[in-house]
Parts: C-alpha cells; structure tokens; sequence
C-alpha cells in the first residue's frame, strides 16, 4: 500500500463550505453576504486552503441543503433577528437555531433554521457532521442597499470569528 | 365560534400578509387581506436605468420566480426597441422557463400546499410522515434549479439574460448532462399527478373568470396573446385597457379589476382550463390516466394543475435540451431608439405584465409591471367570503387554518405583488 506522506491524515480532509446569505436589497439581511466579502478579503488569501469552498447565497431556501450536502463542516453566515442589540454577533448551533425560526421574511418560508431542520430530518448522512452558523443581528431590516452602521462596524469581528473557525474549528 | 379572527401572519407563503375577518351579530362583516410588506419601489428603481439593467434588477422581485420577471421584461424592452430574437433564443429562454415551473411547482406542491391536504402543520412534519415523497419533491427542486444554474450562471436570480438573447451560450455538454435527471424529473412528475389525484381537496368550487397567455400551437408561457374564459382574446398591448389596477387603502400592493369590474383568475388552473388541449401527450395522458375533467373550478386543486405542467415542462425541457447545439450569435445587434413596448409571460403563479419607454439614450422613462399575485387578490377575497359563513361555524383554530389554506392554495407570492404604480394615486 502506498504510504502516505508524513502528517497527511488517513483520509482526505473533508470538504468546508463557508456560506454568507442574505438579501443584498434588504438593508442589514445583507450582513451575512457583507461578512464572508470582508473575510474574503482580509483572510482568503493568507492561507491556501484546497478543501474550502466558499459562496455567497442570496434567497437560498432550500437550495441551501445541496449547497451543504456531503460537506464535512459548514460555516453559514446569515443576519438574525432577536431582542439583542443590532450588530451582536451569535455563534449558534443548530439546536440553538430553534429560537430563530421565523419564516415570514424568507423565500416563502425557508429560513435557514427551517432549511436544517428539514435536512436533519430526511438526510441525516448527507449533513456535514459540524455546522456553525455565525448570527449578525439586524437592524434595519427595509428595502435598500446600505447597512446600518451597527452592522457596519462589527463586520471586521465577524470575519475574525469566520477565520479562527477555520483554522481552530 | 364568536370572536373575530386575526391570522397576524400568514405562514408558508412568499413575503408578508396578515387577514383579519370580523365578525358583526354572528356573522361576517369584514374581511381584511393586509400586505404590509414593504412596498417595493421597483418601478421607480429602474427610472433612468439603463435598459439593458433591467432584466437584472427585475429579477431581484423574487427569488422563486425571477427568471418570468426576466422574460416579460426582455420581451416588453425588445418591442420597445423593435429588437427581433433568433429562434435559438427563443428556445433557450423556454428551456430556462421550464427550469423556473420546475423548481418552482415542486416548492409549492410538496412543501407548501401538501402539508395542507394531508392535515399536518408543516413540510417537516411532513417529512416524518412520508420521507420519501418530500425527498422527491426536493430532488425535483434541484433539477429545476440546476438547469437554471446552468443557462442563468446561478441557481436563484440568475443572470445571462439580456436584451436581443443571452451574454453567452451554456456549454452544449452542460445542458445534454443535465438529460438524465431531467428524465428522472418526468417519470417523477407522472407519480406526483397520480398522488395528487388521490388527495382529499375541500369541496369547494367558484365560477371564475379564468385569464392565461394563449398560442395556438403551444401551451402558451413564453409568450402569447390574453385569452379569458368568457371568450375574450386581446393583444397584449391592449392589457391595460381590459384589466385595470387599482390602490387599495389597507394594503400596499395594488388590486385588479377587468374593466366591467369583475374579478379574475390567472394562475396553474387558468393555464389549464384555458390551455390543456395544448399539452404534450405525456401530460395528457397523466390527465387522462386520472379521468380528469375540465374546467377545474376549485381553488385546492391548483396542485393538481402544478403538478401536471411539472410533466409537460420536464418533457418539453427534455426536448429542448437533447435539440441545443447553438451556431447562430448569442444576442442580436441593434441600435438604441426610443419606443414604448409591452411584455407578457406566464410566471409559475400567473400572468405577469411589464411595459416600458425608453428614450433615444435607452434610459427607462416609464415602467409598469402587474404581477399575478396582485391581479389574484381581489379574487382571493372573494373566495374568502364565499367561505367565510361556513368557516366561522368550526372552532377558532379550525377557521383561521381553513382560511390559511385557501390563501396558501393560490401560491401567492406577496413580495412579488406589493408595490405602488405612482404615489400620487393615495392623494387623488
């Protein structure tokens, strides 16, 4: 059997997709495509990562289950509505997801939360085995291109947090 | 039941709406449909745009349906510039429409409208029950969406379509690729028709005034003349002068009336109705293996009328993709001038109008659009007080669920439907 060279891992590592979503015409439902640009920006090119595939996905639905199937980990990042402050960064796991259901705003009622719930459900294997999902808390939420400055300003945090997940995640 | 009924908002459905029925003395005395999404100004976006902007920017009104925002779009701006697309294009853009009622009738079918009809709260709930038939239902999605990739460069608000044709052709071996899925999509459509057939649809039935796009030798969605079930078929220049929009006070999208005032119908039972002899023989003979009969009159069974243009538009995409081999330029050469044109299309959920004018530098100085789901609410309503003095006899619950399920019978598409032709229309 062929030897592997020194410190490859018995098996290829598997695939990570980093996923920005949102609606870039809905004022802050555009953080999450804001901060996977910045974190391409600042970060993408520092480190040669083969394995990573990253998308900006406006109005995925449920398209963003083949999006993550066969993925090993996948880092999605979406604006959220809670009653915290706008620009407050969440890292939440998918149970946590629950509290964020909330399809009226979403492409006929496919938010992200609903979109892992289903997967979860009907293919459990093709799930990555991690999901983070990085949550930017909005707050203008109307029609128009520009973030609010809340927003604005953690962005530089939220590509920090997209970075160490993927070095240490 | 004894109380009024306040629906906050509505689930399952494309943007947001809420409906409150009140009740007066035990019975109905008011019925409130209130979109209160925010208007989208996307009529006044694209003044002074340049037009070859505007497939793009319409596109963005929905991320179910944009690629009818591109085809009614393109088509009114190339009347406008007296532009004539080669018959490659043509095909190319029925190929991609075709993507669009696939991923799109397969969203409503099995994760909207189904859980409706077999009484659970949710597709996930749905998914517990019958894994396997929403499986299908997303596997059919995804082909839609892939063919969609791959002519529009992108699975949602794709992109390639311009004025004259596309920027560039797909790859031959892309599209032929996509062949087998597509004829896994048929087989599956065929066994969608035959489960919806089983499916116990409320008893409930409307005479309506049906109005779809017409050809005559095509089941009419790319294009065609305005055919209504009263016998009347007009021009599509002539649109505005029968079907007229009208600025309601509770809510911010725009209802329509024909011009005797009537409501109408457009939608999957009007393109039927009006259409079905015009189908491929593989969606007549689905219809004709359920012993269907025509016209359909109940609002439910517009699943029905989905899932049998799910077969003719998987086996029209089939044909249509075996026969690309593109030789001819992928958009035609022309020079700006200033006109007025119109253009009309069938979206998965209706009729959709766009008309523009454009001046000498081929900047937009005026631009309409009617969507279907505007055109629907005031039949909508009107379907809710047919039902309303037999729904508010069940218990509170029951009623608000009977009335969500009408609405979500219609596919509306809210995002799509508000928006305000001109401001000044509150003030007159």
């Amino acid at each position: 059997m062929t030897q592997l060279p020194d410190g490859a891992r018995d098996k290829p590592p598997g695939t990570i997709k980093l996923i920005g979503i949102g609606q870039s015409l809905r004022g802050d439902d555009a953080a999450g495509l804001a901060a996977v640009r910045l974190w391409q920006e600042k970060y993408q090119a520092e480190n040669a990562r083969p394995n990573l595939q990253v998308e900006l996905a406006e109005l995925p639905g449920i398209g963003l289950l083949g999006m993550i199937n066969g993925a090993k980990i996948a880092i999605l990042v979406d604006a959220v509505r809670s009653n915290n402050q706008a620009g407050t960064i969440h890292l939440l796991s998918t149970d946590q997801l629950e509290a964020f259901k909330d399809g009226a705003g979403s492409a006929h009622g496919w938010g992200v939360a609903e979109t892992l719930a289903l997967g979860k459900q009907l293919m459990p294997l093709a799930m990555p085995e991690t999901i983070y999902v990085i949550g930017i808390e909005a707050g203008e939420l109307s029609l128009g291109e520009a973030l609010s400055p809340e927003v604005e300003l953690v962005l530089p945090e939220a590509a920090n947090l997209i970075e160490r997940l993927l070095t240490n995640g | 039941m004894n109380q009024d009924i306040h629906i906050p908002a509505l689930a399952r459905v494309e943007g947001e709406g809420a409906l409150t029925i009140r009740l007066k003395d035990g019975a109905v005395d008011e019925i409130l449909l209130n979109i209160y999404e925010p208007p989208r100004f996307f009529e006044g976006f694209l003044h002074g745009r340049y037009f070859q902007d505007v497939p793009d920017i319409t596109a963005r009104i929905c991320g179910i349906c944009p690629v009818a925002y591109q085809m009614s779009s393109v088509q009114a701006l190339e009347a406008a510039l007296q532009v004539s697309i080669t018959q490659e294009v043509r095909q190319l853009r029925q190929l991609l429409y075709c993507a669009e009622y696939i991923e799109s009738h397969a969203l409503h079918i099995y994760l909207l409208q189904a859980p409706d009809l077999v009484k659970l709260e949710s597709a996930i709930s749905l998914a517990a029950e019958a894994p396997e038939l929403v499986k299908q239902g997303l596997r059919l999605k995804k082909i839609g969406n892939d063919l969609l990739k791959t002519i529009g460069g992108r699975s949602v608000h794709p992109v390639n379509t311009c004025v004259g044709g596309f920027y560039r052709w797909p790859a031959e071996q892309a599209i032929h690729d996509l062949v087998p899925e597509l004829e896994w999509a048929r087989q599956a459509s065929i066994d969608t028709v035959k489960w919806a057939a089983t499916l116990n649809y409320p008893d409930f039935e409307q005479d309506y005034e049906f109005v779809a796009l017409n050809l005559i030798d095509e089941y009419a969605i790319y294009d065609g003349y305005i055919l209504s079930s009263n016998g009347k078929r007009i021009a599509p220049l002539d649109f505005e002068k029968h079907y007229i929009e009208s600025h309601v006070e509770r809510s911010n999208a725009l209802h329509s009336h024909t011009a005797d005032n009537h409501t109408y119908f457009v939608g999957p039972l009007a393109r039927l109705n009006l259409n079905h002899k015009k189908l491929r023989p593989m969606a007549k003979a689905a219809v004709k293996e359920i012993s269907l009969k025509f016209p359909l009159r109940n609002p439910y069974k517009g699943l029905l009328a989905r899932a049998i243009e799910l077969v003719h538009t998987c086996d029209l995409a089939i044909e249509l993709a075996n026969e690309y081999q593109p030789q001819g330029p992928c958009h035609v050469e022309f020079n700006i001038q200033p006109g007025e044109g119109v253009g009309v299309s069938e979206a998965p959920r209706g009729l959709l109008y766009h008309r523009y004018v454009v001046d000498e530098q081929g900047l937009i100085r005026f631009a309409r659009i009617t969507p279907p789901t505007a055109q629907n609410f005031a039949q909508m309503e009107s379907d809710l007080w047919a039902l309303a003095p037999t729904a508010i006899l069940q218990s509170q619950e029951e009623a608000s669920l009977t009335f969500e399920h009408l609405l979500r019978s219609y596919d509306p598409c809210i995002s799509c439907a508000t928006h305000f032709l001109k401001l000044n229309i509150e003030k007159e």
